[in-house]
């Protein structure tokens, strides 16, 4: 009884996960239908259902004319440089707050989290103003700043959460085997905390990956547009070629999804499980 | 090996004084025990030796060098955490070889993979192996070095935390209560290898439990604790046989040492329920309350009402190789109440083997008078005998 009980509570579970999935990729297979639809299927007869796979061999062309991979380019640029120097200063800084006692610091957590409660857009004038002074209008590096000021304390808040979670005997031990305080936090806390810092990672890299805001205010230069806004300059007054721009979407996803698989290894629990009594 | 030294040491958390005026000498390769209840200071004063918290006041010097300033590394300790606090990314082998390869780390190698590269290069160099596998071997490690400690039962996790402080041949070992977590058996066995490995280097060992048991059976010495302030300084016997104080008297020995509300005369003592004991020796003393010590072994099962006290039984506890027996004085006014082993009135004395008595029996017991300890019922202090 209990086991019949118990499989069709799993066949439930698993229909419903079916469902689930089926919805949420839908927009990821109906961009691909769309991407070898014509546009006569697309503004007449009616697109079909199943992508019309003998039009794959149109797809290069077509994106070739959008010169996607200078667009991906600049948006991997944005991605990586606010993944990487959110990584360094939010590391630090979650170690910081988590284990140093210093004065003002719940002021210093409330500033870094003040940046979570206003709009982005709130800010375009007065870091336009900003950038045009500093002269990082037309500049990858300035969105890269303006990204990482934004989610960096994001993630701030999930490292030291899990930073507070590893008992302090392990860096007190660390101490008395001669580590220096970079010793352990290179040696013993990075390490320990990866699952978060993949998390923190995925977030990141997404935030400067769909950048699009700060670059379509302030970057004038064609050539220095990421792909979200390069995508979103075909959508034109009077015709918007729809299958090169989901062709050229869909690309612009799998690097982000190749980053999602590439870090989500890392994203188990249990690793601090054993160092000490439990 | 250095001879350390405790001058005026106090500690204390905002207006919580923690130690105060902590003074003391450990000489080389002593074995010391810390010993005290929960929260009397033990561990924050071991903390303060490995340089692990400050001292708020006083000095600590190892071979007459202050070593307030310095840093844990630099004072040459190892510690073992009650919580092992093994690193759980790394394996056996590694958390053993952490603090040699830190040992030559240079500020340089902190750069990422270059870290890891120079960790594996320095972890492989026969000098770090030979040496990691010696403890390994000491430990009995050697078949888990490969393993992580999670995968380690409790007893080997330990093996680990003493086999990481043992590798660096430090001039001092401290270890803060590092058997409260194992099973009773382990216990027993992990108590005997430490005393081993103690012998075995024969360095300083100051060692930090609330177990009387472990103080009594492994140190050369015990400083007994309570509320931050040392009540009694010296050897396992001498805390034992002569307590400075009813708190020391209290705290070592299961069942505890009596202390027995009695009025001294010149020739006798008028216990509980006015009965008298006859003897010699008697303390000269201002007040006539004291409190009479002694020691449940002390007190024998007498044929006859001569020289002794009688007692009802309250419980009889059988150990097999010896019996627990609780009893009060017949006749004790307060006693009347409650016949419970909470009473405090209730007494004990510890008789060999088994006996046939039952709880509500009454029974003749004598005291080895010599064995008697008299302590002020006031201050709680021993009263030194004159003459």
């Amino acid at each position: 009884m209990n086991r019949t009980g118990r499989r069709s509570g799993k066949l439930v579970s698993r229909v419903l996960l079916s469902v689930f999935i089926v919805v949420a990729s839908f927009p990821i297979y109906w961009m691909f239908n769309t991407s070898l639809a014509s546009d006569s299927e697309l503004f007449g007869s009616g697109q079909k259902f199943l992508p019309q796979l003998q039009r794959l061999n149109e797809v290069p062309q077509n994106l070739a004319e959008v010169e996607i991979l200078k667009l991906l380019g600049n948006s991997a640029f944005i991605a990586t440089g606010v993944t990487v120097l959110s990584f360094i200063l939010a590391v630090m800084a979650a170690y910081a707050l988590s284990r140093f006692k210093f004065h003002g610091k719940g002021i210093a957590g409330f500033f870094l989290f003040s940046t979570q409660m206003m709009p982005e857009a709130l800010l375009v004038v007065p870091l336009f103003a900003l950038f045009a002074g500093f002269g990082l209008l037309n500049d990858l590096s300035g969105l890269v700043l303006a990204n990482t000021a934004f989610t960096m304390p994001v993630a701030v808040f999930i490292m030291k959460t899990a930073i507070d979670k590893i008992p302090y005997e392990i860096e007190e031990s660390a101490k008395v085997d001669g580590c220096s305080p970079y010793g352990q936090l290179g040696m013993i806390v990075i390490p320990l905390i990866l699952p978060s810092l993949a998390a923190a990672a995925v977030i990141n890299f997404f935030d400067g990956w769909n950048e699009f805001l700060f670059a379509n205010s302030f970057i004038t230069d064609q050539d220095l547009w990421p792909a979200s806004v390069g995508l979103a300059q075909f959508m034109g007054q009077y015709s918007t070629p729809l299958s090169t721009v989901m062709a050229a979407a869909l690309v612009f996803t799998l690097p982000a999804i190749a980053f999602f698989l590439l870090v989500q290894r890392q994203i188990i629990s249990g690793l601090t499980a054993g160092a000490v009594k439990g | 090996m250095p001879r350390i030294t405790f001058d005026n040491v106090r500690k204390s958390f905002g207006k919580s004084i923690v130690i105060e005026g902590f003074s003391a000498d450990i000489a080389d390769g002593e074995f010391l025990v810390l010993l005290g209840p929960s929260g009397c200071g033990k561990s924050t004063m071991l903390r303060m030796i490995a340089g692990l918290t400050d001292t708020s006041g006083g000095d600590i010097s190892f071979d007459g060098e202050s070593v307030n300033a310095l840093e844990p590394r630099e004072r040459n300790i190892a510690f073992v955490f009650q919580s092992y606090a093994l690193y759980p990314h790394m394996s056996v082998l590694d958390n053993i070889a952490f603090p040699l390869i830190m040992d030559r780390f240079k500020p340089w190698y902190h750069l990422p993979i270059l870290n890891s590269i120079v960790r594996r290069i320095i972890r492989n160099s026969p000098e770090v192996k030979d040496r990691v596998l010696d403890v390994a071997k000491i430990l009995e490690l050697e078949p888990l070095l490969d393993r992580r400690p999670r995968t380690l039962s409790g007893g080997q996790r330990q093996r680990v935390a003493v086999a990481r402080a043992l590798v660096r041949d430090p001039e001092v070992y401290l270890l803060d209560e590092p058997l409260s977590n194992l099973d009773a058996k382990l216990r027993t066995q992990m108590r005997a290898e430490i005393t081993g490995l103690y012998r075995k280097v024969k360095k300083t060992f100051i060692y930090v439990t609330h177990d009387q048991v472990e103080a009594m059976t492994m140190a050369s010495r015990i400083i007994v604790m309570d509320d931050g302030v040392i009540r009694q300084i010296g050897t396992p016997e001498e805390i034992y046989h002569s307590p400075e104080d009813t708190f020391v008297a209290r705290f070592i020995g299961s069942p505890p040492m009596n202390l027995i509300p009695g009025r001294v005369l010149s020739d006798r003592v008028i216990l509980p329920g006015l009965q008298e004991l006859k003897m010699k020796n008697l303390p000269s003393v201002s007040a006539e309350q004291t409190l009479v010590g002694v020691r449940p072994e002390k007190i024998r099962i007498a044929s006859s009402a001569n020289g002794s006290v009688l007692a009802t039984v309250v419980s009889v506890e059988n150990l097999g190789a010896e019996t627990v027996l609780g009893f009060m004085f017949c006749n004790d006014e307060k006693s009347d109440s409650l016949l419970t082993r909470d009473n405090q009135n209730t007494y004990f004395a510890k008789l060999d083997g088994s006996v046939s008595l039952v709880e509500g029996d009454e029974v003749f017991l004598t005291i080895d008078s010599a064995a008697i300890r008299w302590f002020d019922s006031e201050s709680g202090l021993t009263i030194h005998q004159t003459s």
